[in-house]
């Protein structure tokens, strides 16, 4: 193969990686944490990619638009906690699920009725090439994949170095001593839930300029998000980053072998790992409840 | 005694409800009604009886579609025999999966099925684009053979058939319910290890309730196939693929009059509003959430203690049925 080709498709899927472990890294924690799949990360994404949109419309700058459109996500992200999720914590996972699905739809509805169905286009931020290996790069994709490396530094400092985050690690594992130990885990579960709100607003922000902003843009990279998670094995964020990346370079580099199955492979991966190691990758023994 | 006549009576009543709603609303949106109410039953059996959240269920459905729309393409024209091996391949791909899929358990099964859906949607979609004709699908509306008793290729017909399929497939799994069977499924859920106890195999009653969900669910892909005369990888998107879930949860999980609810109420919405504003799912998505906030029934588990107040109240009987027969 082309090794230009292939470097230009490893930084691709590099990119691509960093945008889901961004998003599933929110996803994860929600999982890991109060047992609830959140769809709904999905509809920040969204929000946060649509904020880019018209920010950038507005100022010019789509790098004022990225900390709104992640600003906004969080807000909303903590009015949906508050309203919805608070209440229905207790119940059966089925529950949480097809309510995050509704707000889902929901927000898409509202989002068709503000925006309109046409797909929107956000200018790049940054034109500039660079050359790696002779291959011309954009630098743009490397900053995405830098953001998304510094955010891991970031959750990882959160997690082992704050009493917040030390506390939510706990309750992952086993969220009754944590619990018993007199920390309110309601409040731990929203400080999560806008902690994951505000990162898939960051990853719509940042994924907006690469491709074509619409109204069902979350519902396309749902299945590949969930994919990230599984692999990775709930709550790990080691887990969900390796993951990611695994999944974006299966995605980049399938796609120059033989691009039918650049889309099918990462999820032939997916159930041949949970078939064999039904917690993912770096999950612990979290399928016991 | 008692029992069998109330079985039979809320068969009838509801068919009867299903029989004067098709005098008053257009052909399509009954035939649409029918179809996906039989598509959910076998999701409502495994979300409410097994404890299965089948986020896959569209994966099975494109396996009916497909296999009657090879058959009636490249092969035949006789539209039943299409339908019959729409449900053998249901059997075949469902048996020959679920040993690998019953083993995991609600969010984990979910998210594998899920994967299914998406599998299924590329292999039809790309990998197997030389035959299914990627894209642009399997046209064979004017393929098919005019049939004998009832011509399915006129929707009319059409309707009367998916009419008594329907019929059947409910007092199929009503009986499952009442019967041993049934009871087992609601333990695997409930208490497994008291089920194992007992000495009964619950992989072998968990394969078996996802082998008849699936065949149900293949079934109702098979019935699209023939009625629109056209199959494309659409079925199978897993955009939909919370479709069934959600009517099962909309009309309420683990009732039996549930999916047909479910699936008058959801069809009819996104008719309805989608005939005056553009984003029906607005409305979708608000409603769900506010059943889930609500008391997680759905319509008919609220329903139902209201009506069963207000029959058991005036229960003579013979008022009923004689309504029944004008009405048909």
């Amino acid at each position: 193969m082309d090794t230009q080709l292939l470097i230009s498709g490893v930084i691709f899927g590099l990119s691509i990686g960093s945008i889901f472990f961004l998003l599933a890294i929110g996803l994860s924690l929600c999982f890991g944490l109060m047992r609830i799949i959140s769809l709904d990360q999905l509809l920040y994404y969204s929000v946060g990619a649509y904020l880019t949109y018209s920010v950038c419309a507005v100022t010019g700058n789509a790098w004022i638009g990225v900390l709104v459109g992640m600003a906004v996500a969080g807000i909303v992200s903590f009015i949906v906690e508050r309203f919805v999720f608070l209440r229905i914590y207790e119940r059966d996972i089925t529950f949480t699920m097809v309510a995050s699905f509704g707000i889902l739809f929901a927000g898409i509805g509202v989002i068709k009725y503000i925006w309109g169905l046409a797909p929107r286009p956000v200018p790049i931020p940054i034109e500039m090439q660079t050359t790696i290996f002779g291959t011309e790069i954009p630098v743009y994709r490397l900053i995405v994949v830098a953001i998304s490396l510094l955010v891991y530094g970031g959750i990882w400092l959160f997690l082992n170095r704050t009493i917040t985050g030390k506390a939510i690690r706990a309750g992952i594992e086993d969220i009754d001593h944590v619990e018993g130990l007199g920390i309110n885990v309601y409040r731990l579960f929203t400080v999560t839930f806008i902690i994951a709100g505000t990162l898939s607003g960051l990853a719509g922000g940042l994924h907006a300029p690469l491709i074509m902003v619409d109204p069902v843009m979350g519902l396309e990279v749902l299945p590949f998000v969930f994919m990230v998670v599984i692999i990775g094995g709930l709550g790990s964020i080691k887990g969900t980053l390796v993951s990611a990346f695994l999944v974006g370079q299966v995605i980049s580099i399938g796609s120059l072998i033989y691009a039918p199955l650049a889309q099918m492979a990462p999820f032939a991966i997916m159930l041949l790992i949970l078939l064999i190691k039904p917690t993912g990758l770096y999950g612990s023994k979290l399928l016991k409840r | 005694m008692m029992n069998i006549f109330r079985w039979w009576w809320g068969i009838l009543l509801m068919f009867l409800f299903l029989g004067v709603l098709r005098m008053f609303l257009p052909l399509p949106f009954m035939n649409e009604v029918l179809i996906f109410s039989i598509y959910t039953m076998g999701c409502n059996f495994l979300l409410g009886r097994v404890g299965f959240i089948s986020f896959g269920q569209p994966a099975y459905l494109a396996v009916g579609a497909y296999a009657t729309a090879f058959y009636l393409f490249y092969f035949g024209t006789n539209a039943y025999i299409g339908i019959l091996l729409g449900i053998l391949a249901g059997i075949v791909v469902s048996a020959a999966i679920g040993p690998l899929f019953v083993r995991l358990r609600s969010d984990y099964f979910a998210l594998v099925n899920l994967a299914l859906a998406v599998i299924m949607f590329y292999l039809f979609e790309k990998v197997l684009a030389g035959i299914t004709h990627g894209d642009n699908g399997l046209w064979f509306l004017t393929r098919m053979s005019n049939t004998p008793v009832l011509n399915l290729g006129k929707h009319s017909d059409f309707f009367i058939f998916v009419f008594i399929l329907a019929m059947a497939i409910w007092a199929f799994y009503k009986y499952l319910d009442d019967s041993v069977y049934g009871a087992c499924c609601l333990a695997t859920k409930i208490n497994e290890d008291k089920l194992k106890f007992l000495g009964y195999d619950s992989f072998k009653i968990r394969w078996l309730a996802f082998i008849i969900a699936n065949t149900t669910t293949a079934l109702a892909g098979s019935l699209y196939a023939v009625y629109f005369g056209f199959v494309s990888p659409d079925f199978t998107s897993p955009h939909r693929a919370a479709d069934p879930v959600v009517v099962t949860i909309l009309g309420g999980v683990g009732t039996l009059y549930g999916p047909i609810v479910g699936a008058i109420a959801y069809t009819g919405m996104k008719d309805l509003v989608s005939g005056y504003i553009a984003n029906w799912e607005l409305f979708i998505g608000l409603l769900l959430v506010i059943i889930m906030l609500a008391g997680e029934k759905g319509i008919w588990g609220t329903l139902e203690p209201l009506l069963a107040k207000i029959i058991f109240r005036k229960r003579t009987g013979s008022g009923l049925s004689k309504n029944g027969d004008e009405s048909l």
